[in-house]
């Protein structure tokens, strides 16, 4: 930890908006099937950064994101997340890594049994948060995702496009500094996805790291952001440079 | 782990029982049954016990003692010996259904007249020494008492115990009393019984015991039978509450797959995902404690009437002397079974990460 810390440290000196939030040194993932889902990664994501991660089905996108919040650990090579190292950080650790990250599903993950305001709730309460606290912070999540009026409403009777948005708020109440995003967009209205995106990219502009798979290509068209394309298993176009796919 | 989260998981547990009434009710039910088991085994190895002891304290060992009528009466080849002691080996085990006859075969074939006998050749002269006699088999291990019985007050004794035409025969003997006087001893622990016989025996001024060796041992095998089948039924239904109460969690922990899997994702610590479970399963196995302590009083309440009919025991023990430790049994019996089933099933879910989780 104190190592990343003074090499952290040591970039911001340089250069404030450099600093390698994820990465990802000489990865491969082969699943227990035999899958090789990723072949020799090598990527930085550096602090603040919007990330598109692209690609055909299969190409190992979500594999990319499942090693990232370390639901998955690479064969071969190091993968560096907010200053943890995942392949040598302990079981126990996990929970702390996550804390540093917000989570949005593509099937939402919301508890049908549980109104808006509590969903986004018990993402607090699973850190120990106070009650007070939890009101606060969970009123102004709701309403950074313009939801503010529906906290009282249970999550059937929302709209694919407004369940995603409380999954955001969900994501973004504990205020990580990297939000993952696997297919946000993937059960939403396409004129709702759009919604989505623009709210990920308001995320983005008040400093945290967004990282986005998407097969939409017209919404990574419309946001002109940095795109990762992945196929079959390998990195194949980065635009990071800023160079256009 | 912060108090409030924990105050917030508690209720969690709490809730997850009741999301899940029908498990919930249904295990309890099981549990009670389990436990009313336990404590039926329980209670009647206590009564077994009791009644088992009341006759081991009617089970009297008595010792006569080397004084002068044991060797007036007590046969030609002691005094040919000329030993003072009798080794007695053989009647000290011997069954003779009472003291009387035995006395009365000796009384009429190997009478020694008094004036033969010299004070060396007994032990036991006054009633001081058999009272210090009595003293000293009291200080044997595992001796409950030792009471001193004169010679008068054994024949009055034997007498009282026969019918009234039975002790007709003892006119014969005309005022004279052939038996020795003695002490009536209890024992503590009646699988010491042989043990303990041969430790009294060796004292000096020791002369027979009777006693009834082969009701010691049967007592004290009815007594162990009762006690290890106490601890299998014990045993048995112990696991069958672990079964219970982890299928029960085990339910629960597929109803709550949902928000295990955002839990985990939002940064949960193994323990607070484990708690709500651990909660649950505490809960269920007190929730039976309780209920199965009251049912059993009326279950005992039935079960006394019948036993005391059938098994023909005088007294049984009230429920209320159980009441406290039976509970205490219970919650135990609960809060390990729904402790470590809790504990065992969510850890097997616990390695498992998101996307793993919802294929479940
Ligand atoms: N848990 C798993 N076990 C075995 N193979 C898997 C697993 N998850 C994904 N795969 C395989 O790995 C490859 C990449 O999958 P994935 O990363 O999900 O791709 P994408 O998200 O780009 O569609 C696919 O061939 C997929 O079948
Ligand atoms: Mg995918």
């Amino acid at each position: 930890m104190s190592k990343i810390d003074t090499q952290i440290i040591q970039q911001q000196a340089v250069a404030p908006h450099q600093i390698p939030l994820i990465e990802f040194k000489g990865v491969s993932k082969t699943y227990l099937s035999g899958t090789n889902a990723l072949t020799d990664i090598n990527i930085k994501i550096n602090k603040g950064e919007f990330v598109f991660v692209v690609g055909a089905s299969g190409a190992g996108k979500s594999t990319f994101m499942k090693l990232i919040m370390r639901e998955e650990k690479p064969n071969t090579g190091d993968i560096i997340v907010n200053g943890y190292h995942l392949h040598t950080m302990s079981r126990k650790q996990v929970p702390m890594l996550r804390r540093t990250m917000g989570i949005v599903f593509q099937d939402f993950r919301l508890i049908p049994t549980l109104n808006v305001f509590d969903n986004v709730a018990f993402a607090m309460h699973v850190v120990g948060a106070g009650s007070r606290e939890i009101r606060k912070r969970v009123s102004n999540a709701l309403n950074m995702v313009g939801l503010g009026h529906k906290a009282r409403s249970m999550p059937s009777q929302l709209s694919g496009g407004e369940q995603q948005r409380v999954g955001l708020a969900r994501a973004l109440v504990n205020k990580p500094n990297l939000i993952i995003a696997d297919e946000p967009t993937g059960n939403v209205d396409p004129n709702m996805s759009y919604e989505i995106v623009e709210l990920l990219t308001e995320i983005n502009r008040r400093g945290t790291t967004v990282l986005m798979v998407t097969h939409e290509h017209q919404l990574v068209r419309d946001f002109a952001q940095r795109v990762i394309m992945i196929e079959k298993g390998r990195i194949i176009a980065d635009n990071s440079d800023g160079g256009l796919i | 782990m912060k108090l409030r989260s924990f105050k917030h998981l508690l209720g969690g547990g709490l809730k997850n029982i009741w999301a899940n009434k029908l498990m919930s009710v249904a295990s309890v039910g099981i549990l009670i049954a389990c436990m009313s088991i336990i404590g039926l085994a329980y209670i009647l190895t206590e009564n077994v016990n009791k009644t088992l002891g009341e006759i081991e304290q009617q089970n009297v060992v008595m010792v006569y003692f080397n004084d002068i009528n044991s060797v007036r009466y007590g046969g030609a080849e002691k005094l040919s010996t000329g030993s003072n002691i009798s080794a007695a080996s053989d009647s000290s085990t011997a069954v003779s259904s009472t003291g009387a006859e035995s006395s009365v075969d000796s009384s009429t074939t190997n009478v020694v007249d008094p004036n033969e006998i010299s004070d060396e050749d007994y032990l036991i002269h006054t009633e001081q020494e058999a009272l210090a006699l009595c003293e000293k088999i009291r200080s044997v291990p595992n001796v409950a008492s030792a009471e001193f019985v004169s010679s008068e007050a054994g024949l009055e004794k034997i007498k009282q115990n026969m019918l009234s035409e039975q002790s007709e025969y003892f006119s014969f003997l005309d005022g004279d009393n052939p038996l020795s006087c003695g002490a009536k001893v209890t024992m503590t622990d009646l699988s010491l019984f042989d043990e303990t016989l041969a430790n009294i025996q060796a004292i000096d001024g020791v002369d027979t015991i009777q006693s009834q060796g082969d009701i010691a041992a049967k007592i004290t095998s009815i007594k162990n039978g009762v006690q290890i089948a106490a601890w299998w039924i014990i045993g048995i239904l112990f696991i069958i509450s672990l079964v219970i109460v982890s299928n029960t969690i085990r339910v629960t922990m597929y109803n709550r797959k949902l928000e295990i899997s955002i839990m985990k994702a939002v940064g949960a610590t193994d323990w607070y995902i484990r708690i709500p479970f651990l909660v649950e399963g505490v809960t269920l196995g007190l929730v039976s404690a309780l209920f199965t302590t009251g049912l059993l009083y009326f279950i005992y309440q039935a079960v006394v009437g019948t036993m005391k009919n059938a098994l023909s025991i005088s007294q049984v023990i009230p429920y209320s002397n159980f009441a406290w430790l039976l509970f205490g049994i219970f919650a135990v019996i609960g809060v390990v079974s729904g402790f470590l089933s809790s504990l065992v099933i969510i850890g097997k879910y616990l390695r498992k990460e998101g996307s793993e989780f919802r294929a479940i």
